[in-house]
């Protein structure tokens, strides 16, 4: 439609963003299995910096972390996806209902929704890790995929709002149907132009947060590891072994990158599509 | 436009990180001249800078909890007996001490001319208080229970009589921490007074305390006139202030924070008093049976996690004792269970777990040097075909999870002695006591420890503890590490840094060379 | 003008309500997270009398109802209490911290405006397959970098390298400027760069799609230069949206400043949160949590205003 993006087709955002998104999880599904040293032993010598024997050098017990960043990126993935199917899918229910129905329902379930942004992550977080029991990654999933609902709720409540009085609704509603055939069949199939763009930016996000969570000492149980954990380690001795941060940093940045141009991608062409 | 010129920023900046990157830590600390600012400046000034790595708490002395606030404030205040450097009780507020024959009966007569740093006198009637404050009860965060032997006070001009209800051969030991205060305090939290060679000045929360020498003090007056603790809660922001010049002495560092330092600095090399282990539930299973506990003793290889975790600074142990409590101490407990994989995957075939088990390690996250060692052992327990994984909790949850509710399996912490008796390291771990958070229950453990506790004699009292020590060895009630190292970083110029056989920082002894 | 009011009064109506939402669940979220003020301020050595009488003294041991309604009657007659740990009224240990986290985000703000928007504008004149390749890797890239990690970065080039700052010893405007500027000029570079990507993107799909409506097409085709419609037109009208999205950025910097507060050792309202929620300061929390909602309920708030008064068509039609 535009002149100006029509210049680039979307599809080579998407292929590129693929490329680089399924080179990542190739090396984490080899890393299950097999990785160039054990990623926990601890004996190839303190804060090596990065060589040919080991590409990103060792950490302060002597690992190696290209193997621990291979195997965290696994976590990570994990992690983050979970944490996406949820926040996506309770953001979906309370934004198509607050979207359909709006009134009274619509502001008290966005005012929830105003609290949930504003209440600290962290403090969700501690919540959860008191009731599910520590040592459970699923405790992280959980409170990361509560802190992502408010943002999916948003999206989908626009749209839903902007589509529920187009034509093809209220020809519905005149056929009789139920709220609930509108809801998921006309409407939902719908919102995917807008929702799938926010589906790749909720991943980006829930490795992020995720990150942010370990951070703050939260989230995977060692000799377990994730990106961020590491990340967080590496903090303290970014001085002696600045390569540890900068590798495990910059392979979080590639991580989100490769799925942000599919993001992007997917994004570009469903404008073309409108 | 402006996308490229961004780009090449950003590319410069990425080549930057990757050449930094070769360079190494130990190169960029070599380049790092303390040159910023001007050191001579503390000297002249007659000041010194104390990095901290945490806040400190209440400044109630009474009500301060944390190791790092005590540390400290042992500065600014006294109790009526103090320690000395070698860990012996000397008289302080009070001039004279002396103990009844019977042990009953200690008597103190106040020190001549004493001043509050408020400049009012010390008087009995602010002793009696700080006193009644830590025993009566009725300020429940102030209550200290060492007090509870007292029957009676008896106070007779400028001296007091304290009447015991039972000898008490920690009672002494005990008063160190019963600091005086006036007993017209309105401001205790925000303008503490105390009788100590320093007086409080003024505190920024989460920023530094600032104390000076106090010129009325009745001992030996303090060489520095301002002293400043800033609390610095990063790592890299303690080494950076020494480096740069802004700070002087920082404690509690780790090696390969000292080695980041020029020759600018003289790190002194104490312990820091801390029996450091992988503390065990033994109530639950599997570590209900000595045989596994004996195991994890035998596959965990001390020393390894001294290399490996801490640069080699620390001393192993052997059981819940210190080298620095030199008269308690039995050096041969330290090899009882020297690391032998082999044995330890024996003794679990015999226990019934020929293929190991899963076990966790809830370790309090913000103690780095317990989340590394119980990181090590976890690596090592998988030599012997145990899955143990790390619980990181904060510390507010280990403590009411595990230290008081005592819903764990293993945890790694540090328990330790802050008034140099060997009684808080060996009470804990009878049956009955209230923080035996491991669940220890030996019944001959209990008989000895009632003994000791009954004993007036110090040689039999000393001899009673040893006992204990050994029970827990060959009990294997916990697995023992190590007593953790505690580098001092001084600047060099700056002298007479004392080490104590406690955690106290004392400054008053401190002073700058010309 | 009455119509004008009553939106205003029904806004700060549901501000006031959001605000004793939140505070509600941060209380209901304290009394389930285990871990227990007084134990936690009494420490190892306490006995299980001594933390029942602090309990006591702290009114812990009071009904969740009755904790709840005192504490919020104290908020609402300026009482914000008194912290556990410090023992000193929150307001005192709040207050500066506050200022500080708050020039922060506003620091950040003004970048992302300053350079986001000029930037938002005219990467709509990006053409070329190049071009695009850059603009888009760079938007991406930039949304990619977690603001913890360019806070490790920046504390290790700019503050152990470079020593433009130390990171961990804020020393305060007052003690010694530029350190202390630069300490916050590259905490709020950390929060701005990923959002400065995000307003980019933005802003240029606002423009794009403001471009291909019908009235823009027919003023080109009357003959008016593409550049005076841009100006006149397309950009008044994608104010709308971008001042939105730039009121919710607001919104959330301050809470997104939470991490980089602590990665560079500022010692501002975020580290203060972190630290009483580890230590179980009730009181403390409280306030933060109810400051930072009343920000992110105020920021969109303001947005809203300015839209209203920028386009009057919106003001029906509003909730």
């Amino acid at each position: 439609m535009t002149k100006k993006d029509s210049s680039i087709d979307p599809k080579s955002f998407l292929i590129v963003g693929a490329v680089i998104t399924l080179l990542l999880v190739l090396v984490i599904i080899v890393g299950m299995f097999w990785t160039p040293y054990s990623p926990t032993a601890m004996k190839y010598g303190r804060f090596q910096s990065p060589s040919w024997n080991h590409i990103f050098g060792t950490d302060n017990f002597g690992r190696d972390i290209f193997s621990r960043i291979v195997k965290g990126a696994g976590n990570t993935l994990v992690i983050a996806l979970s944490t996406v199917i949820i926040g996506a899918a309770g953001g979906i229910l309370i934004g198509s209902l607050t979207g359909y129905f709006g009134g009274a329902v619509d502001v008290v379930l966005m005012r929830v929704n105003d609290a949930l942004t504003a209440f600290p992550s962290f403090l969700l977080a501690l919540l959860i890790v008191s009731l599910v029991g520590p040592g459970s990654k699923y405790s992280v999933v959980l409170a990361l995929g509560l802190v992502f609902i408010p943002s999916f709720a948003r999206v989908t409540r626009s749209e839903f709002a902007s589509l529920r009085s187009r034509n093809f609704v209220t020809g519905a509603r005149l056929t009789g149907a139920g709220h609930a055939r509108i809801i998921f069949v006309y409407l939902l199939p719908n919102t995917g132009r807008v929702l799938l763009p926010a589906l790749t930016i909720g991943f980006n996000n829930a490795v992020l947060a995720e990150a942010s969570m370990s951070f703050l000492g939260i989230g995977v149980t060692p000799p377990d590891s994730s990106l961020g954990y590491m990340l967080s380690e590496a903090q303290s001795m970014v001085s002696i072994a600045p390569w540890y941060a900068l590798s495990t940093g910059l392979s979080i940045v590639l991580l989100v990158f490769g799925v942000g141009l599919i993001g992007e991608g997917l994004q570009a062409r469903a404008k073309e599509v409108d | 436009m402006k996308s490229i010129r961004i780009a090449v920023v950003m590319i410069l900046v990425a080549l930057l990180a990757l050449t930094g990157c070769t360079k190494g830590g130990k190169k960029v600390a070599s380049e790092a001249n303390p040159g910023k600012t001007d050191i001579s400046a503390h000297a002249r000034d007659n000041t010194v800078y104390i990095g901290v790595a945490q806040d400190f708490d209440s400044l109630d002395p009474h009500h301060m909890t944390a190791a790092g606030t005590k540390e400290i404030l042992f500065n600014v205040f006294e109790g009526l007996v103090k320690p000395d450097s070698s860990g012996q009780i000397v008289p302080a507020v009070a001039s004279d001490v002396s103990r009844s024959a019977d042990g009953l009966v200690y008597s103190f007569t106040l020190r001549d001319g004493i001043l509050f740093h408020n400049g009012q006198p010390v008087e009995m009637d602010d002793v009696i208080y700080s006193i009644q404050r830590r025993w009566d009860g009725n300020d429940s965060a102030a209550y200290l229970k060492a007090l509870n032997v007292i029957k009676e006070l008896k106070v007779e001009g400028k001296k007091l009589d304290i009447i015991l209800s039972e000898p008490s051969n920690e009672f002494l030991a005990a008063l160190m921490d019963v600091y005086i205060i006036p007993k017209d305090n309105s401001e205790l939290e925000t303008s503490p007074v105390g009788t100590g060679p320093y007086r409080f000045v003024s505190r920024s929360v989460q920023d530094s305390l600032v104390l000076e020498s106090f010129d009325s003090y009745w001992g030996e007056k303090g060489r520095i006139k301002t002293v400043v603790f800033k609390v610095l809660e990063s790592a890299d922001g303690l080494i950076l202030g020494l480096q740069s010049g802004a700070l002087d002495l920082v404690a509690h560092l780790s090696s390969d924070q000292t080695a980041q330092l020029d020759e600018g600095f003289n790190v002194v090399v104490g312990t820091m008093n801390i029996v450091q282990a992988l503390y065990l539930n033994n109530a639950a299973k599997p570590f209900d049976d000595v045989r596994v506990r004996q195991a994890l003793c035998y596959a965990i290889d001390r020393q390894a996690i001294i290399d490996i975790a801490f640069d080699g600074y620390g001393v192993p142990l052997g059981t819940s004792m210190f080298p620095s409590f030199a008269k308690y101490y039995v050096d041969s407990l330290t090899d009882y269970y020297s690391y032998d994989p082999e044995k330890a995957r024996s003794l679990l075939s015999e226990a019934g777990y020929p293929d190991g088990f899963k076990m966790t390690i809830s370790v309090p996250s913000n103690y780095t040097p317990h989340v590394n060692a119980a990181t090590v052992i976890a690596e090592q327990l998988r030599d012997v075909g145990i899955h143990a994984t790390l619980d990181l909790l904060d510390w507010s949850t280990w403590l009411s999870e595990v230290y008081s509710k005592r819903n764990f399996q293993t945890t790694v912490t540090g328990v330790t002695s802050d008034n140099m008796t060997a009684r808080k390291l060996l009470e804990r771990f009878g049956t009955t006591t209230g923080n035996n958070f491991t669940n220890y229950s030996n019944s001959e453990y209990d008989a000895v420890l009632a003994q000791a506790l009954s004993e007036s004699d110090d040689a039999a009292q000393t001899e009673l503890y040893k006992k204990l020590e050994m029970n827990l060895t060959e009990n294997a009630a916990n697995v023992y590490i190590q007593d953790l190292a505690d580098l001092i970083a001084v600047r060099n110029g700056l002298g007479g840094y004392v080490l104590y056989p406690l955690y106290v920082m004392d400054v008053s002894t401190l002073f700058w060379e010309n | 003008m009455n119509e004008v009011l009553l939106y205003v009064l029904k806004r700060l109506l549901i501000l006031v309500l959001t605000m004793i939402l939140v505070s509600f669940m941060t209380f209901g979220a304290f009394s389930l997270i285990s871990g227990d003020p007084a134990r936690t301020i009494l420490g190892t050595e306490a006995t299980e009398v001594q933390v029942r009488s602090l309990r006591h003294e702290l009114g812990l041991d009071r009904p969740f109802m009755a904790r709840y309604l005192s504490w919020l009657l104290g908020f609402f007659s300026g009482n914000l209490g008194v912290s556990f740990s410090y023992r000193q009224p929150v307001w005192e240990l709040v207050g500066s911290k506050l200022m500080l986290s708050l020039s922060m985000s506003l620091l950040s703000f003004l970048m992302i405006i300053l350079v986001a928007i000029p930037l938002g504008v005219f990467s709509y004149k990006a053409t070329g397959k190049t071009m695009i390749w850059l603009r888009t890797i760079f938007n991406q890239l930039g949304m990619a970098i977690p603001p913890f990690f360019t806070g490790i970065v920046f504390s290790w080039i700019f503050g152990i390298l470079f020593r433009l700052f130390t990171p961990g010893d804020f020393k305060g405007f007052s003690v010694s400027f530029w350190p202390s500027f630069m300490h916050l000029f590259f905490g709020a570079v950390c929060l701005s760069i990923p959002r400065i990507a995000m307003t980019i993107r933005m802003m240029r799909s606002t423009v794009i799609s403001e471009m291909n409506k019908a009235y823009v097409r027919t003023a080109i085709s009357r003959g008016n230069d593409r550049r005076s419609v841009l100006s006149r037109h397309v950009l008044k009208n994608s104010l709308v949206s971008v001042i939105s999205f730039l009121g919710q950025t607001l919104a959330e910097l301050v809470c997104a400043g939470i991490v980089v507060e602590q990665v560079l050792g500022i010692p501002g309202v975020g580290r203060f949160l972190v630290t009483s929620i580890l230590h179980r300061d009730y009181p403390v929390v409280q306030t933060i949590v109810v400051i930072l909602t009343f920000w992110v309920v105020f920021a969109s708030f303001i947005a809203d205003i300015i839209n209203q008064v920028l386009d009057p068509r919106l003001r029906r039609g509003q909730t």
